[in-house]
């Protein structure tokens, strides 16, 4: 079925309530305001950075570690590992607990991956953020509540679908990042060239997705 | 929720899918916060609520729980905005002259400062003791003179108005007024040193009062006889609550014309005039009706 949304699956969810401060700071947290950690594993590494992002928006949470794994969920190191840890820290577990809500909700509801061949060949993430959290405004150099289209497409696939969404709309590229990443994607965060342009953000993820598809259909 | 989902469905339609998206996961439904829902709770005490029909002030109000009903919490917001209000105006510079008063000022120079130094209010600055030296009718019987004091907007509204019935009702008893006044900045204790000047026998203020809930256009009139610098308190009688719902300007105009005529009769005022022996002396002492309470904020049906 084309386009059908592949929902991520959560491999594992677990909480730190009080993380020894060697602990904190090797993972990037700041012991002074931090003492809380919920760690996440996931198999769509790119639906997992937004569902951080989005737990930020609910609750007093910092995404102090996000790294994806090498070569993707295909070739994971165990049945755990997926392709990405994500790490949120908090003063307090309590803030742990709502930030992982809104996590999990964001990942069964909203961000995902699509199917672009029918066969699920080829995939493709045109997510649109409508208004950033603090996380991924700092990772983007963006303010917070800017909206901001992530896409993510294999090499070819996304390099087409990059220009086809830059063309497609009054957008601008925040990062480009070509492939080959850790899972071997290319990446790209376009937003408006207008603040809080989100009309003109989900006409490039649009643009950009009926690009992979394209191409999906159409190799050669 | 992002309109990701949305999007794609559309570019589906485009495509020309056949078959429809899959729907969505249903969310889970949010689960209530924890809260009891209390009823507005009418005041129970027979006490409070006879005392609340005879006073603008705020008992028997009744209570929601721990809290005040949000009706009695509005009201008593807006009724401070009012009392607010008046305490920040400021009387304009040309409202005196355009009145037909003499305008005269005290010795402060801004209103922040006239807030906080009630000394400064209390005396007159250069210019406007050569303008009533120089203006004044000297050697009168009673000296009327209209003032901001804390509420500009209470002298504005009924100020003229109740020095027009004052100087009538004065002048009814046979008794000489000065030449009209207004001061702006004035403190109480300014009508010692205007009335020192001008000579009068008897100075009365006329000055907005310190603004209560929902009070901010009331006015309060302080009478002192034989005014000199120096004179305190114990020297004066006063009326105050002198606005529509309080007493009305004409009913105050023929008491403190009474009590004016009284302090040149017994030659003294303050503690030391006998209230028994001014004619129409219960005048505003007997009984009254009671208040009602404005309300500027109205209740909706509970």
């Amino acid at each position: 079925m084309l386009l059908e949304p592949i929902v991520p699956t959560v491999l594992s969810v677990r909480r730190i309530p009080n993380a020894d401060p060697a602990l904190l700071a090797a993972y990037g947290a700041d012991p002074a305001r931090h003492a809380s950690l919920g760690l996440v594993t996931c198999d769509q590494d790119d639906a997992l950075y937004v569902a951080l992002d989005e737990a930020t928006k609910h609750a007093a949470v910092d995404v102090v570690f996000a790294r994806s794994f090498y070569a993707g969920s295909a070739h994971a190191s165990g049945a755990l590992s997926g392709e990405i840890l994500g790490v949120l820290a908090a003063a307090e577990p309590q803030a742990i607990e709502d930030g992982l809500t809104a996590l999990q909700r964001c990942l069964a509801h909203d961000a995902c991956f699509y199917d672009a061949d029918g066969k699920r060949g080829v995939t493709v993430f045109p997510h649109v953020i409508g208004s950033l959290g603090h996380y991924l405004a700092r990772e983007a150099g963006l303010p917070v509540g800017e909206p901001m289209a992530y896409l993510v497409a294999p090499p070819l696939e996304a390099t087409l679908g990059f220009d086809a969404a830059l063309k497609a709309a009054a957008v601008r590229a925040v990062k480009i990042t070509p492939p080959p990443t850790e899972t071997n994607f290319a990446c790209a965060w376009l937003t408006g060239l207008e603040p809080g342009d989100l009309a003109a953000c989900e006409a490039a993820a649009t643009a950009f997705a009926a690009a992979v598809v394209d191409v999906a259909a159409r190799p050669r | 929720m992002s309109t990701t989902r949305a999007m794609i469905a559309a570019l589906r339609d485009r495509l020309g899918a056949g078959d429809p998206m899959p729907p969505r996961e249903p969310l889970p439904p949010v689960p209530a916060p924890p809260a009891r829902v209390y009823a507005p709770r009418r005041e129970q005490s027979r006490f409070a609520r006879e005392a609340a029909r005879h006073t603008t002030a705020l008992v028997g109000i009744g209570h929601v729980g721990t809290r005040y009903a949000t009706d009695v919490v509005l009201q008593f917001q807006a009724e401070l905005a009012v009392a607010h209000h008046a305490v920040a105006a400021e009387l304009p510079d040309d409202w005196a002259a355009a009145h037909g008063f003499v305008p005269l000022r005290s010795r402060v120079s801004t209103h922040r400062e006239f807030l906080l130094r009630p000394d400064l209010g209390r005396r007159l600055d250069g210019p406007s003791l050569e303008r009533l030296r120089a203006e004044a009718d000297r050697g009168v019987d009673v000296q009327i003179i209209v003032a901001d004091g804390l509420s500009a907007v209470a002298c504005q509204q009924s100020g003229p108005a109740l020095y027009a019935t004052l100087r009538v009702a004065c002048e009814r008893r046979g008794l000489r007024v000065g030449t009209a006044v207004c001061a702006k900045f004035a403190r109480v204790w300014l009508e010692d040193e205007i009335g020192q000047e001008v000579g009068a026998k008897v100075a009365v203020i006329l000055l907005g009062e310190r603004p209560g809930l929902g009070t901010g256009d009331g006015l309060s009139a302080y009478l002192v006889h034989g005014p000199r610098v120096g004179k305190t308190d114990g020297d004066r009688n006063m009326m105050s609550n002198i606005h529509a719902r309080g007493t009305p300007p004409e009913q105050a105009a023929e008491r403190l014309a009474a009590l004016a005529a009284a302090m040149i009769e017994q030659g003294t005022s303050g503690v030391g005039l006998d209230l028994a022996r001014v004619p129409g002396g219960d005048a505003g002492r007997g009984y009254r009706a009671p208040q009602v309470r404005q309300r500027l904020v109205e209740k909706g049906d509970r």
